[in-house]
């Protein structure tokens, strides 16, 4: 007997094969355990498929000039919280837990080569679908996912001594949750030092820092109105009783600015202008106004003496409407909109240099 | 008999409808009124608008009246000589009369033709910059040295003072529609415009060219004053308020709101928004928007995006309510 196929027989099996589908789904004979692994074909496909994806969607990314080095404490500190858990770091292999992900999390020194710095980026912003590897906590700080690229590129020549002083500072590693007060002062001080003075140009030192703006801000961070993939992990890692404590201790800590020379540049004159005048035709307001009264507002921080990468960051992050905090971040946000690049370098050069003023608590 | 029958429609219509037609006319008058001049500027163009209006009906008239003749029933047509004298004189010669006559006038009437409006050498120079969506003003006086006021003008009857018009954003227009004007301020540019006011009083004077979203609650108060009256007023202004030292001032430094505003006195000497130095005897706050009371201040501090959609100052209503009352309160003292 001949069976003969005819089109009436094709439709039908084509609008059958969804529900074969559901029913194959539904009878639960697929086996959805890791432990068993994939076929070589379906983990070939899957590669091909990620790898064609983030190259094609990296054409989109602008990569900057030149990687933020400056940034490589405070990303070595995420990585050690965030990613290592996974993918190992120097000196921390990566646990047997970890390699029976499916698919099992690289050894990042060994394949960051293999990536452009904007496929990269693509990765670390976006995360990749079905593997376990997660976007990156906030979509709106560009800035800090670069500093992740930036150390990424370092990593294959990191040996297990520097890695350590770059994530962990002066603070002992720690991963999981801050019970006490001193683990939660280990989150802080990994990057700003225990006695919050920093140890990276785009950390901030919080010593001397007025004690109020620090604690709204730390709440800025645990609320999500200060986006920041970086600080949302060890805000919300620490009891939240911890926070009063942790914003007194750092403010309780002298603010050392370190005295240096060429003070006298054209840029620091032209910060210093700005800083005390504002430049009306672009209506940008007077900085010392509200950042150098010693009677003034505790909300309004203390900038002086901050490092220079850090003041330029924050600036541009506020002209781009991307930075939030508290209830006041949008009077940055005004005072920011029109500065120009060369404004904020002078006004970075400026603050990085002027000594605290007097810290005050009144309320 | 049909014109006859047409007159008296359009009579009834007339009838019928003029006090609506006059209704625009009645809404011109009051504090914003060209029609009520009280400078001699406005008060040449009042009469012009008059000469114009009047010169414009009584030809009208005539041209309604031959008209009428001409639609007439006639036994006897014109000659074609007759015909030709009329059309060269009513057709040529009259309109060019006329015209020229009316012209010459409205030339004569232009500032820059005039040699009256040079102002003396001891004038009063008043500058005025235009900005998004207030004005800031500085009196320099005679004798050197200045007052810097926003959002009013004072001017003392009789005495020719001298504007300098300016702006530091988009094209903006000075008007006082009852003492004279306007004037474009233009990027860029200083434009100089001279006023004499003749009649004390108190006028406002709106934004005349469209530069942005507030721009039809951009506006100041233009006060003429008795000259004694303002000599007096001036000579207070070169000092900072009697007040100025009270409570709120601590305040109001402690916020910032010095670094966009100037207070004489205080040290707060920001060039962002208006002098406040003397913002309690305003006649009005915001530019013209609002009466000036403790109320309204204190509405326009918490909220001023939402009274003037658009302006540069942000929202302060995330300071405690006190604060700002009490700001507010000092702010009105400012006399």
């Amino acid at each position: 007997m001949v069976i003969r196929i005819k089109p009436k027989h094709l439709i039908t099996g084509l609008a059958a094969l969804p529900f074969a589908a559901v029913l194959f789904a539904w009878s639960g004979i697929f086996d959805v355990s890791a432990s068993s692994g994939h076929w070589k074909i379906t983990e070939w496909f899957l590669h091909f498929a990620m790898r064609s994806s983030v190259r094609t969607h990296a054409l989109a990314v602008k990569a900057p000039d030149e990687l933020p080095r400056h940034a490589l404490k405070p990303a070595a500190g995420h990585f050690a919280r965030g990613c290592a858990i996974c993918h190992g770091a120097p000196g921390e292999p990566r646990s047997p837990a970890a390699l029976r992900i499916l698919p099992p999390p690289p050894d990042l020194a060994g394949i960051v080569d293999e990536w452009t710095d904007p496929q990269l980026f693509q990765i670390v912003k976006h995360g990749v679908k079905y593997t376990g590897m997660p976007a990156w906590p906030t979509q709106e700080r560009d800035d800090e996912v670069w500093a992740m690229v930036a150390f990424l590129r370092e990593l294959p020549g990191l040996d297990a001594e520097r890695y350590r002083e770059l994530a962990y500072g002066d603070a002992e590693p720690a991963l999981g949750r801050a019970y006490g007060f001193e683990e939660a002062l280990a989150e802080c001080s990994r990057c700003h030092g225990r006695d919050g003075q920093a140890g990276g140009e785009s950390v901030p030192v919080l010593a001397g820092q007025s004690e109020t703006y620090l604690l709204a801000s730390l709440s800025a961070y645990l609320e999500g109105s200060r986006p920041s993939g970086i600080m949302e992990i060890p805000a919300r890692a620490v009891e939240p009783e911890f926070l009063p404590e942790l914003a007194r201790h750092f403010a309780a800590q002298p603010r050392i600015v370190p005295a240096r020379t060429e003070d006298d540049s054209a840029l620091h004159r032209r910060g210093e202008t700005i800083a005390r005048n504002g430049i009306s035709q672009t209506r940008v307001p007077a900085c010392l106004e509200c950042h150098g009264r010693t009677e003034r507002n505790p909300l309004y921080p203390n900038i002086a003496g901050q490092h220079e990468n850090y003041i330029a960051g924050q600036l541009e992050l506020f002209r781009d409407g991307m930075r939030g905090g508290t209830r006041y971040n949008h009077l940055m946000r005004n005072a920011a909109k029109n500065l120009t690049d060369g404004d904020i370098e002078a006004l970075a050069a400026y603050f990085s240099r002027l000594q605290a003023p007097p810290e005050n608590e009144t309320p | 008999m049909r014109p006859r029958q047409k007159l008296s429609a359009f009579g009834t219509l007339m009838r019928r409808f003029s006090p609506i037609l006059t209704l625009p006319i009645v809404g011109c008058a009051g504090i914003q009124s060209t029609l009520e001049p009280a400078g001699e500027e406005a008060r040449l163009v009042a009469i012009l608008l008059w000469v114009m209006t009047g010169a414009g009906a009584v030809i009208w008239l005539g041209v309604v009246a031959l008209l009428l003749y001409a639609t007439g029933r006639r036994r006897k047509v014109h000659g074609e000589r007759e015909s030709a004298r009329l059309i060269l004189w009513g057709g040529a010669v009259f309109p060019a009369v006329a015209l020229v006559l009316l012209l010459a006038y409205a030339l004569w009437l232009m500032p820059g033709l005039r040699p009256f409006v040079q102002p003396a050498d001891d004038a009063m120079r008043i500058e005025v910059t235009g900005k998004q969506f207030w004005w800031d003003v500085i009196y320099h006086l005679p004798e050197g040295g200045s007052v810097a006021s926003a959002n009013e003008i004072r001017l003392p009857v009789g005495e020719r003072v001298e504007l300098e018009l300016k702006s530091s954003d988009v094209i903006h227009s000075f008007w006082i529609p009852a003492l004279g004007g306007k004037m474009d301020m233009i990027p860029g540019r200083t434009n100089r415009l001279s006023l004499l006011a003749i009649k004390p009083g108190i006028f406002r004077a709106p934004c005349a060219e469209y530069c942005g979203t507030s721009h039809a609650l951009m506006a100041f108060s233009a006060v003429a004053m008795e000259p004694d009256g303002f000599r007096q007023w001036l000579t207070e202004r070169t000092q900072p308020s009697a007040t100025v030292a009270e409570a709120g001032s601590a305040l109001f430094l402690r916020h910032g709101c010095g670094a966009c505003h100037t207070v004489a006195g205080t040290g707060a000497a920001g060039k962002v928004g208006p002098d406040l130095s003397h913002v309690g005897s305003r006649e009005t706050i915001g530019a013209g928007i609002l009466a000036n009371t403790e109320e309204n201040i204190a509405r326009f501090i918490a909220e001023p995006d939402r009274i003037k959609p658009n302006s540069h100052m942000p929202p302060f209503d995330m300071l405690p309510e006190d604060d700002i009352r009490a700001i507010a309160a000092w702010l009105k003292g400012l006399q």
